[in-house]
């Protein structure tokens, strides 16, 4: 394998990793945006940006954080037959199928980057009593989502390291 | 080309990319990319984005992963052992006693999380050893922990049925309501069929010996205190809730906050448990929220076909089948289907294809929603390919091989069929508690 492949692989790898395992605790966070919410609700004013604050806490989550479940096999597969692959031929497999979850990043990317050009030209707001600006968590999905898009890429390029018998 | 044709088109080459053992979100959300290409050209760019937003939307997914942490802290953590103690003090005299405790001690779990992951965990590692060096049937208790853990996505808090409640669009605090007879009645046909079995045949689960039941009373008395725990998180989550005090959501954050102070007072957060609970509620949580990411661009181009109307035309007017018939029979193909396919591929797959469909027939989708679980229960538990079967194989202790596990379902799932059919015939069961409660 060209040595720019092999730092790709491991540049992305070391990226999603590391920012995986800081988003990992952003459940504590969605708690206490949640807890913070019960508490002013039921002895203050109830808050009006909690419902939305939390909202993009979740969608952070599990946006930034695919690409290192990706790296942790969490993705359920079916198994009816793959289960019972050797390793060389689910990688093969994988080799092909995994294009066409690159497409569909592809896809999603490309309407996250319309929408999100469409947030910055109008200021679009969300249409809440809070009315935040909606561009700052497009730009966090769009992020994510590229980033998983290279996190795929980068395991399409461990599959054909794997058929080819070759080491990264 | 009729709407009919693509919708069959798009569901078969679904079925044919899950079956190439790509990640299932990979899967269903290329063939909705494409679909909504092919139809709707550049306009079709948008839907697999637009449907992100969508989801974001969607504020009681944020129950989600709040659900799926609390279930990995009380696995990880062991703070349920006390609770397998009480029972076994209690119960250990009856013949069948343990396993009849260990059906209750997966209620008080699933009471307290809303996968069945944590009872299966619990189950398999705490339970599954004691009962087995007790001299129970090992086929028989293998069984009581599938089917008990089975009730933790049907006894509230519930993560299917938030699921369903989103592709449903029906209330949660309602569904979640529904659910609670219902699991209860189950548990308690699990009971009866353990107290039967073990009557007729006594060597499957023998009474504990005379020395091990003198226990002081005070002793006895003592260990009801573990059960304070489970009912001290659920009205932590419940009662305000219920009062309207916080949402639905709020109230799941203060579940998963309960679960977690719990485990530092005992002593049991050590840093390894918080690494597994956090690193797993991530993995799970995008594991989901991935699916049902990639499942509503697919649902979005499938809604757009008016797919659903043309199948519920077929039946009704040109097959001419009675909403009943074809009810049973979507029941049915639904346990079929839920015997190769994956649990969670199911659940985004067939709901969104079904759901519309029961309700162009005019039943209750809140009704549904637990017969939904129910189905749900028994695909998780039926070979070859049960998610609860691989679990159980992963955490039971080597001497249950997966034969065991696959003979040990038989006679449970025969009473939650038993159970499914008289939910259908008899609604009242699950729909009248939330009726109550919300005042219909």
């Amino acid at each position: 394998m060209p040595n720019f492949i092999k730092t790709y692989v491991r540049v992305v790898d070391a990226v999603n990793y590391r920012l995986g395992r800081i988003i990992m605790y952003g459940i504590f966070v969605m708690v206490g945006i949640l807890l913070w919410s019960s508490i002013s609700k039921t002895f203050f004013l109830p808050s009006l940006w909690t419902l939305e604050i939390a909202q993009f806490a979740m969608v952070t989550y599990y946006i930034l954080g695919g690409p290192y479940s990706v790296q942790l096999g969490a993705n359920v597969r079916m198994d009816l037959f793959y289960g019972n692959w050797s390793d060389r031929k689910k990688a093969s497999f994988d080799a092909f199928t995994v294009l066409f979850l690159i497409f569909y990043l592809g896809v999603l990317l490309y309407g996250g980057i319309d929408s999100t050009t469409y947030s910055f030209k109008y200021s679009e707001r969300s249409p809440t009593a809070w009315r935040p600006v909606m561009w700052p968590i497009k730009v966090i999905m769009c992020t994510g989502i590229l980033l998983m898009l290279l996190q795929s890429i980068s395991e399409l390029i461990k599959d054909i390291a794997k058929i080819k018998g070759l080491k990264l | 080309m009729p709407y009919e044709l693509i919708a069959i088109l798009m569901f078969s080459s679904m079925m044919l990319m899950l079956m190439t053992g790509q990640r299932v979100f990979g899967a269903i959300g290329a063939v909705g990319a494409i679909a909504a290409m092919a139809l709707w050209g550049t306009g079709g760019f948008n839907i697999p984005f637009s449907s992100a937003m969508k989801l974001m939307k969607w504020y009681p997914l944020l129950t989600l992963p709040m659900f799926i942490f609390m279930g990995y802290i009380l696995s990880e953590s062991k703070i349920a052992d006390d609770l397998y103690k009480m029972f076994h003090v209690w119960m250990g005299p009856i013949r069948g006693g343990l396993a009849i405790g260990t059906i209750g001690l997966m209620v008080l779990v699933s009471a307290m999380n809303g996968l069945s992951v944590a009872g299966m965990a619990i189950g398999a590692t705490i339970a599954l050893p004691e009962l087995l060096r007790r001299g129970y049937d090992k086929r028989m208790v293998t069984g009581v922990v599938q089917a008990g853990s089975s009730l933790g996505i049907l006894v509230p808090p519930s993560v299917v049925l938030v699921l369903y409640a989103m592709i449903a669009r029906q209330p949660v605090g309602q569904l979640w309501l529904a659910g609670v007879v219902p699991g209860l009645v189950m548990a308690a046909m699990f009971v009866l069929y353990i107290v039967i079995r073990c009557r007729l045949q006594p060597e499957l689960g023998p009474a504990l010996p005379e020395d091990e039941r003198n226990i002081p009373l005070a002793e006895k008395l003592r260990l009801l205190r573990a059960g304070v725990l489970p009912v001290a998180i659920f009205a932590a989550m419940m009662v305000p809730f219920v009062n309207g005090w916080t949402s639905l959501v709020e109230s799941s954050a203060i579940g998963a906050m309960a679960a977690f102070t719990a485990a530092i007072l005992k002593g049991r957060m050590t840093k390894a448990v918080l690494e597994v609970s956090v690193r797993q509620t991530l993995a799970i949580s995008c594991m989901f929220m991935w699916i049902i990411l990639a499942a509503l661009s697919f649902g979005a181009v499938f809604d757009g076909l008016g797919a659903v109307k043309a199948i519920d035309h077929l039946f009704t007017n040109q097959l001419g089948l009675d909403p009943w018939m074809i009810l049973v029979l979507m029941q049915l193909s639904f346990l079929l289907m839920g015997t190769f396919l994956d649990d969670t591929a199911m659940l985004v797959i067939v709901a969104p294809l079904y759901v519309p469909l029961v309700h162009a027939l005019g039943f209750d989708l809140v009704w549904y929603g637990i017969l939904y679980t129910i189905t749900t229960q028994i695909a998780y538990m039926t070979p070859p390919f049960g998610y609860n079967l691989f679990l159980t194989r992963a955490m039971a202790p080597p001497e249950i091989t997966l034969r065991d596990i696959y003979g040990s379902i038989f006679p449970f799932v025969c009473v939650m069929l038993l159970a499914l059919s008289l939910i259908m015939v008899f609604p009242e069961i699950a729909l009248w508690l939330p009726n109550y409660v919300y005042g219909k």
